[in-house]
């Protein structure tokens, strides 16, 4: 045991120490950073209230009802709110549209520093306008996508309105009906409420079969290239002639498994901080705190985390007993290949699951899957997240995948045991079922 | 073949004799087809027994990218020895090996030979009673195959047992207590370095030349004379035959003018002995070989 330990604390120190761990593990929360960051910066809605210019010219003026319509608006749900839009109209006859326009055009999309009373936004309205629904903003946040769909939802309720009263319907009651419909949605499960939404639903359960297939792939060949460099370096034999097979396989496994286990907690940990201090963050980078909330971290529910956390563990060891034993039967990691391929079907077989589990959750093909010990550490967490699973399920589906973790580091203890002194040419299946046999 | 406890074992051959597979075997890496090997009178394996037993295989490995101090507390915990302590005995044994400076650098920064030190370093921290050494000597300049010797003489001199291999008599001859040569798998000499050429028997005589050798070959030649002789230019060394006298010999070089700067009737080096016993062995194996065909 005290010999094992000393393995796994090489694998992981060795590991952990390498440039190449601190530049990937401190990149990805960089970039989660910008994930979150950037989006929000490049479609924040403005906080500040704007100013438009509203150039009237149509014959039945259209742009008083716009103008009451836009400056009820206000920026958030509060009602003393400031107003979203200041709006000043300027009536002007078809002849004069354009001298009007460009005038105020040319003081529009300056900074507040260099001219305080410039306007932020020129909007003009036709008789076109009412009958095709056509009318043209002219701003410095055009780009702002948030603002641009709030703008035009506005106007759209205004010029809607304006077309039901002329057909006669009552103000007020175009006002009643005009009120939007809010759908909020929360996730239910085992007859309780989850407080995630459905949004966040999709997302963790994507989020688990992309981590998972990442850092399988990623760590399992890392097992896989690490035996075969111990095999390359001749190290093998000083070690053999103090340490079991067994306590070479399982130390290595464990060993590159928590180096894996320590990035993925930096990284999880990277986006519970990011996701809790967005608000924070938003100020820091001068934008309003709801823009930022427009970049969804999910967060995870106790029970799934245990249940992912657990899959994890499990399928790493599965397959990284698995790629273990392709280390030790190959010389080059070309070689590997050949076998290495089985092992990657199998992986990327369970990742892609996942997106016809999102789909369908419950179907047949999703409860199969989670039975299966080389599929269900994808399949199992998302049916978790997305629906409740029976503990029926759970605990098969877990003994199975226990039976198979030691089916598999039993015979991949085997192959490991000859394998790592054989040189030379890479054995043929046939004498692979003599390795485990013997 | 039984290694004694105590003293230094040399175990010989020409390459390809078996060396290193014999020491696999001692070591568990390799499973005998027949015939077993017992250590320290156990019926236990040398991996349960590793706390007990050092290493130095022949293929020298160590982990590259690992810094040489880690390197050997590593291989200490391997060993079983508690951290701390395998941290203590590293740092003592770099700086006896002058490599103090290097402790804190990567095994791929060092040169073979510091490697090399590194690795017997590894494979002694555990002060193992039994030491096995897989040609230590091989690729070390002079100085460092000196400070080598120093220490596996020591490890003798404490009452702990070295067997090594090596296909360089000179050393054995110098070293070791017991010996045994191997060739193609069997045993073909072994004893104490004494009985060993004793049994040989012969007489032997060792000649250096000044000038006119040439003109000893005939003598050289004669069988009834001269039973062998291991020629190296300069200088030569010769089985006398059964019933030859080396005074004879003497007066045969003088009467036909041969220049010699030394004559002297010696014991047998363990080189003619390897080069008699695995040479022949290999004649009888050519000639069986011949028979069978």
């Amino acid at each position: 045991m005290k010999k094992t330990i000393a393995v796994i604390r090489r694998e992981f120190v060795e590991r952990v120490r390498t440039r190449a761990f601190l530049i990937s593990t401190l990149l990805l929360p960089v970039f989660i950073v910008l994930m979150a960051v950037l989006p929000g910066l490049m479609m924040s809605g403005s906080d500040h209230t704007s100013r438009v210019a509203l150039v009237d010219a149509s014959s039945i003026g259209l742009g008083q009802t716009v103008s009451q319509v836009m400056q009820a608006e206000k920026l958030g749900d509060k009602s003393d709110a400031p107003p979203r839009y200041s709006v000043q109209v300027f009536p002007a006859t078809r002849e004069q549209l354009p001298l009007v326009r460009d005038a105020l055009i040319a003081s529009t999309g300056f900074s507040k520093e260099r001219q305080g009373d410039g306007w932020d936004g020129v909007l003009v309205l036709t008789d076109d306008t009412l009958a095709s629904g056509r009318l043209t903003y002219y701003g410095s946040n055009v780009g702002a996508v948030q603002s641009m769909r709030k703008l035009q939802g506005t106007i759209s309720n205004a010029l809607a309105s304006v077309r039901l009263g002329q057909s006669g319907v009552d103000q007020a009651l175009v006002k009643r009906a005009m009120v939007p419909a809010d759908l909020g949605t929360t996730k239910v499960s085992d007859g309780k409420l989850t407080g995630q939404s459905g949004e966040d639903s999709f997302l963790i359960a994507y989020f688990m079969g992309f981590i998972l297939y990442v850092s399988i792939l990623l760590y399992g060949q890392q097992t896989m290239t690490s035996v075969i460099e111990e095999k390359t370096s001749r190290i093998m034999e000083v070690l053999t002639s103090s340490l079991t097979p067994f306590q070479m396989l399982l130390g290595k496994v464990l060993g590159v498994g928590l180096a894996g286990l320590t990035q993925m907690a930096i990284w999880g940990g990277s986006v519970f901080l990011v996701s809790s201090q967005r608000a924070h963050l938003a100020g820091l980078f001068g934008m309003s705190a709801d823009a930022v909330q427009n970049f969804p971290i999910p967060s995870m529910a106790p029970g799934l985390l245990a249940v992912f956390l657990l899959y994890f563990a499990l399928g790493f060891l599965l397959y990284g007993a698995l790629y273990a034993a392709i280390g030790a039967m190959c010389n080059t990691i070309q070689e590997t290949q050949q076998y290495a391929i089985f092992v990657t079907v199998f992986i990327i077989t369970g990742f892609f699951a996942v997106f016809s589990l999102i789909k369908d959750p419950t179907g047949s093909l999703g409860v199969t899957m989670s039975y299966i010990p080389f599929f269900a550490p994808f399949t199992m967490p998302v049916r978790w997240s997305l629906t409740s699973v029976p503990p029926l399920q759970l605990a098969l589906s877990l003994g199975l995948m226990v039976v198979a973790l030691l089916a598999c580091v039993w015979l991949a203890a085997r192959i490991y045991r000859t394998g790592i002194l054989m040189y030379g040419k890479k054995p043929s299946w046939r004498e692979l079922w003599r390795w485990v046999r013997a | 073949m039984e290694v004694a406890a105590g003293g230094i074992f040399g175990l010989l051959g020409p390459n390809g004799a078996g060396k290193s597979t014999t020491i696999r075997l001692i070591m568990g890496i390799l499973e005998p087809d027949e015939g077993k090997v017992v250590l320290f009178g156990t019926a236990q394996g040398s991996r349960a027994l590793s706390q007990r037993i050092g290493y130095l295989p022949e293929e020298r490995g160590l982990y590259k990218k690992m810094k040489v101090l880690d390197h050997l507390i590593f291989l200490g915990e391997t060993k079983g020895i508690g951290r701390a302590d395998a941290r203590r005995r590293a740092q003592a044994w770099l700086e006896r090996l002058g490599l103090g400076a290097w402790a804190l650098k990567k095994v791929e920064d060092l040169s073979k030979g510091m490697q090399q030190k590194v690795q017997f370093a590894g494979a002694l921290l555990h002060e193992p009673e039994l030491v096995i050494l897989d040609e230590p000597f091989s690729g070390l300049d002079p100085v460092n195959a000196q400070v080598m010797k120093d220490i596996v003489v020591e490890i003798a001199a404490s009452g702990r047992t070295v067997l090594f291999s090596t296909h360089v008599m000179e050393q054995a001859e110098r070293m070791c207590d017991r010996i045994a040569i191997i060739a193609r798998g069997e045993t073909v000499v072994s004893g104490t370095l004494a009985q060993v050429k004793a049994d040989f028997g012969g007489r032997h005589v060792a000649l250096g030349f000044t000038h006119d050798k040439s003109r000893a070959e005939q003598i050289f030649a004669d069988r009834s004379v001269v039973a062998r002789i291991d020629d190296y230019g300069a200088a030569a060394e010769l089985q006398m035959a059964e019933g030859a006298d080396p005074e004879q010999l003497l007066a045969a070089l003088v009467r036909e003018g041969v220049g010699l700067r030394r004559f002297e009737v010696v014991e047998p080096s363990l080189h003619a002995i390897f080069i008699a016993r695995v040479g022949a062995d290999a004649d009888a194996a050519a000639a069986h070989a011949g028979e069978a065909a």
